[in-house]
């Protein structure tokens, strides 16, 4: 069933592709309508898994290289999953108003969706790794199209440092398949193997570096604030979203777990880069001057309390580790849609100098609100899900690096100014200027952003009250055998 | 002898040059002074119905044999190689129904035939003599093909520069020849084979290799021997350049893997990192990552599309190349299924630039803003051609080059010697992205100054939504293709374990 | 008493005499007779090696090759003669519409 997600997005984008160009609301819909039927697919898949491995289907694809067909889910994946779908359903949401090119706009869009689910679903690494490459080129398209600053730089960067990545992970993988020489991509299989410390300590790096690089990895994040200010309020929201996390997840699931001994090696550099990334982000998005910087240089402060989260190699390091992933998904999400859709469409200037002087707080009640509550959230306040998750990494380096764990600290701290600063000068502007005569209102925030803001935000609240919903489906996938030295400091 | 036999043998053969003599003949007669369109029209089906005709005969008669204990030889895999060339000349003929640049309808289709019959000849001959022949037979008239549009100076050009390396590059394969005969007395490649294992290692078999391999290097266009690549394709007429870019290229990888494997399977050598040895596999290594940078950084300054095509395809014969040094079974597979599913998908962007020259009189890379709007069929299909080319999944050109990272990885294991090899391929094919990507931003993202709407023959249209097709087909399901060919090679070559 | 050896070298040097030729010479109609004398070097390699290896394949081989060479001339100086009616030039610096 769960497979799906996968499906019912791709069938959205062709079907897309064959509707004439002037019927767009139908193009909406018939969007719509295949991310809700994903995001109900997750949701029900999510329910009924206790967290551990599930099948989902396991056919031959090319019987002489060993390749499979393979899908299968377990807590982590349909964490990610779910996040999926949520993003999905409101980046449509939040794009409801795009006029140019609305039909290829929701094919991309749905192509984008569907290679994310593929990734996060396959056990088969081959398999991972075409639906990881299948969702690069749609990104590319999304922002050199309809994006705006610099789009078709951004657009090529992006594209670029994720191609660049995914070489890195493509010579990895194949090397790692033919040492094994099982003539299997199976990754419970590949897991099994041990692998020959020599191998593991270039070979780990590269695999990581490669799916981290998505992560916003510093110093490889450079394409992160280009590609999310370059990008469509959609596709910022599913950059930050859900596009970081299969970086992530990619080093989670594929480097960490076939190769153990290499990622004890690199465990310490690695987690310094992490920590460097938090400290980093959150000073650069301290003194931007564009609205939409600030969260883009914030999302690789948060993403480095992922990774930080995973080198930690504690339960509940880990734990939270994918706990962030969902919980930034989602604040990320919001708070790109407020800043792209409904403050930069609405006043077409992302300058706070400017934001200041208009007075946004009183014209769009609505929208400073949602940013509050958002940046609330991402502050890492409790009772939001960004609290719970950053806890838990924060607890979890300190048992392995309790300097970095202070270095952490220090972000959250840098991550509580930058949002006051931010909601201050966007929303609450201290000096007013007049009204100018004529000018006029900004339009006022429709439904579906109201519907989209609304989902966001109480999925925030629901994981920040009660985080066992997606703990549950966690800890126990961390449990699983193949996982076992994950949570263990690194041994076996 | 049993002349019988050797008509049942050559029957597709036989039906091809009958065809060629049918379009001569049709052109010549009954259609002289009638308006080109319907020429090109008659012209275009003959060739198509004499393909299928031999693709039908090859599927319908599997006969196999081998003629004159080994002069020519019919065997599985030689016939779906076939199969496939005739399937792009078929394509090919029809995609020349876009282009008007020549009167001498009958001729130019002729040529396209008769280069095919060299190809065919190409894949079934293990003996020097009829390689050589074979080689010629296509050569020559790809050389025809290639300066075909007489009136103009940049077709002639091409033509001349492309005849020019070609003799040149004969005259070594020749000589290469002519010392491996002296070497061995033998004219036949497994003879040649199994004398060299008993001569000792001769300075003499060193410089027959070489030159053996500048010979081939050429045909397949790999640096060094590419110079002529760029020009021909700028400069020849577009259905040209994609006969020269696809079934050529086909032919003469086969040719290269049957000559290295079965010719030179005495003198290997090592292309591994730390342990490189004398052979011809650290020469053909070398050729190898000499193409993979050289084609794919020229490429990216190119303005005119046919033109990065040629360096693409430089970069592309780079990454072919890898199946040949794998010097295994897997490793001939996996270079088959590449080079047959890059003939279909530089088949399908080469049909796209023709229609796109034809109608702005360009092939500059502005020349094809707008073309999301002015024909989705186009865009859709360059669209999926050159993401093939540029190695992203699920289409054909991502599996093939994973088969062939397989592949030569698994003949060297468990030692990952050769991996230098492959590391330079994957991290230029992620270079390689950027510059397809500028042909698709102009393609999807730029406009047009002029939105109108392209005129593009149904035909063409159906050729082209095939091709696209097949890029996919063989890309989410490379199993239909590849257990075929395994299939093939093991009843070829029953024993053989390279 | 004249050895394989002289005829290999005779063939050697007419090759790359022949070479050379190609190289360095600028009128076309040069460069392909010294496209020709490396067939022929060729040639004569195989007829030396077909001499003293004790078979006539090699001879066998050399027909194909004068047949193949004729055919060869006919398309080279055919397409000369097309470059020619363009530009009025038989001179390799002239191949310069290309490559801009």
């Amino acid at each position: 069933m769960l497979a799906w997600t996968i499906y019912i997005s791709f069938l959205g984008a062709g079907l897309l592709l064959c509707l004439s160009s002037a019927h767009k609301s139908a193009a909406r819909v018939i969007a719509l309508l295949s991310a809700v039927g994903g995001f109900i697919i997750a949701l029900a898949g999510a329910w009924a898994s206790d967290g551990r491995l599930q099948e989902v289907i396991r056919i031959s694809w090319v019987p002489s290289l060993g390749l499979r067909y393979y899908l299968a889910a377990d807590g982590i994946s349909l964490t990610l999953v779910l996040l999926t779908g949520l993003a999905a359903v409101t980046g449509i949401l939040f794009s409801w108003n795009i006029q140019h090119r609305v039909r290829e706009f929701f094919a991309f869009y749905l192509a984008l969706i569907g290679g994310v689910y593929g990734v996060f679903l396959s056990f088969d690494l081959f398999l991972l790794f075409v639906f990881y490459e299948i969702a690069i080129v749609p990104k590319y398209f999304l922002i050199a199209i309809w994006g705006s600053t610099r789009k078709e730089y951004g657009a090529m960067k992006l594209a670029l440092y994720s191609f660049i990545g995914s070489a890195m992970v493509l010579i990895g993988l194949v090397a790692a398949y033919v040492v094994a020489g099982a003539n299997t991509f199976d990754l419970l299989e590949l897991a099994k193997y041990p692998f020959p410390l020599g191998f593991q300590l270039w070979v780990f790096p590269l695999v990581f570096i490669g799916f981290a690089i998505l992560a916003g990895l510093w110093p490889f994040h450079t394409w992160a604030p280009t590609g999310h200010v370059a990008a469509p309020t959609a596709a910022s929201m599913l950059l930050a979203g859900v596009v970081m996390k299969l970086g992530a997840y990619g080093a989670l699931r594929v480097a960490m777990t076939l190769f153990p001994l290499g990622l004890l090696a690199w465990q310490k550099p690695l987690a310094l880069l992490a920590t460097t990334g938090i400290v980093y982000g959150a000073t650069v998005a301290l003194v931007q001057k564009d609205f939409k910087f600030v969260i883009g240089y914030s999302s690789v402060s948060h993403m480095g309390f992922v990774l930080l989260g995973l080198m930690t190699l504690t339960n509940i390091g880990l734990s939270g580790a994918v706990l962030q992933m969902f919980s930034h998904g989602i604040i990320a999400g919001l708070l790109f849609a407020v800043v792209g859709r409904m403050v930069y469409d609405r006043t077409h200037t992302r300058e706070l100098a400017v934001l200041e002087g208009m007075d946004l707080g009183r014209a769009l009640p609505f929208a400073a609100v949602t940013f509050t509550i958002a940046g609330a959230a991402s502050m890492g306040m409790p009772g939001f899900s960004g609290f719970v998750a950053e806890l838990q990494v924060l607890i979890g380096a300190w048992k392995a690096f309790p300097y970095y764990a202070l270095l952490g600290g220090l972000g959250v701290i840098l991550g509580v100014v930058y949002t006051l600063r931010a909601i201050r000068k966007a929303f609450f502007g201290e000096h007013p200027a007049p009204p100018e005569p004529g000018h006029e209102p900004p339009p006022p925030i429709t439904l579906p952003e109201r519907l989209g803001s609304l989902i966001l935000l109480a999925a925030t609240v629901l994981i920040g009250l009660y985080p066992r919903l997606l703990l549950d489906l966690i800890i126990p996938s961390l449990n699983a055998p193949w996982m076992q030295h994950l949570v263990n400091g690194g041994r076996p | 002898m049993n002349y019988g036999e050797l008509l049942k043998l050559l029957a597709p053969e036989s039906i091809l040059a009958l065809t060629l003599l049918l379009v001569l003949g049709a052109d010549a007669t009954f259609l002289s002074g009638r308006a080109p369109g319907l020429r090109r029209a008659v012209a275009a089906s003959l060739t198509v119905a004499g393909c299928m005709g031999a693709i039908y005969w090859i599927f319908f008669f599997p006969i196999h044999g081998h003629l004159f204990s080994g002069v020519l030889v019919v065997d599985p895999l030689t016939q779906v190689t076939k199969q496939v060339l005739l399937l792009l000349t078929a394509a090919t003929a029809l995609l020349t129904l876009e282009t008007a640049f020549t009167p001498h309808v009958g001729e130019y289709f002729g040529l396209q035939l008769l280069a095919t019959l060299g190809f065919l000849f190409m894949v079934s001959s293990e003996d020097i003599l009829t390689i050589f022949v074979a080689l010629e037979l296509a050569s020559l008239s790809l050389y025809m093909l290639a300066s075909f549009a007489k009136g103009n100076l940049a077709s002639a050009e091409a033509g001349l520069k492309y005849f020019l390396y070609g003799g040149l590059a004969s005259a070594f394969l020749l000589f290469g020849f002519s010392l491996l005969y002296g070497l061995t007395g033998e004219t036949l490649l497994a003879k040649i084979a199994a004398k060299i294992t008993t001569t000792p290692r001769d300075p003499l078999l060193v410089v027959a290799i070489s030159m053996v391999l500048t010979g081939l290097g050429f045909k397949i266009a790999a640096v060094p021997f590419q110079l002529w690549a760029p020009d021909v394709y700028e400069g020849a007429p577009t259905p040209s350049a994609a006969l020269i870019a696809s079934g050529s290229k086909l032919a003469s990888f086969f040719l290269l893997e049957k000559m290295m494997t079965i010719g030179l399977s005495s003198a290997v050598g090592s292309g591994a990192f730390h342990a490189l040895a004398a052979g011809w596999v650290p020469m053909l290594a070398m050729l190898a990552g000499l193409s993979l940078i050289v084609g794919n950084l020229t490429a990216l300054a190119q303005t005119s599309v046919k033109r990065l095509l040629a360096y693409s395809a430089i970069a592309h014969a780079g990454y072919a190349l890898l199946g040949v040094i794998a010097n295994s079974s897997q490793g001939f597979v996996a270079l088959l299924f590449y080079v047959m599913t890059y003939g279909f998908t530089v088949l399908g962007a080469f049909g796209v630039v023709a229609v796109v020259e034809r109608q702005t009189g360009s092939d500059r890379l502005e020349a094809f803003a707008g073309l999301s709007r002015r024909s989705p069929v186009l865009a859709g299909v360059l669209f999926v051609c050159l993401l093939s080319l540029a190695g992203i999944p699920p289409l054909a050109g991502f599996f093939g080059k994973f088969y062939l990272f397989a592949a030569i990885l698994r003949a060297g294991a468990p030692s990952l010697g050769i991996l230098w090899l492959v590391i330079l391929a994957i991290a230029l094919s992620a270079v390689s992205l950027f510059y397809y990507l500028q042909v698709l931003k102009q393609a999807f993202v730029r406009e047009a100054p002029l939105e109108l709407p392209f005129s593009v023959k149904p035909s063409t249209q159906l050729v082209l939504i095939l091709l696209a097709l097949c890029v996919i087909l063989f890309g989410c399901a490379p199993d239909l293709l590849v257990s075929k060919l395994l299939l093939a090679l093991k009843a070829a070559a029953p024993g053989l374990v390279f | 008493m004249i050895g394989l050896s002289h005829y290999l070298a005779l063939s050697a040097i007419l090759f790359s005499l022949g070479l050379l030729g190609v190289l360095v010479r600028r009128s076309l109609l040069v460069v392909y007779m010294s496209l020709e004398l490396m067939l022929n070097a060729a040639n004569l390699a195989l007829v030396a090696f077909s001499r003293f290896n004790q078979n006539l394949d090699g001879q066998v081989v050399v027909f194909f090759i004068i047949t193949v060479a004729a055919a060869e001339v006919a398309v080279g100086l055919a397409l000369i003669v097309a470059l020619f009616r363009l530009r009025q030039t038989t001179h390799i610096e002239d191949l310069n519409t290309l490559n801009h």
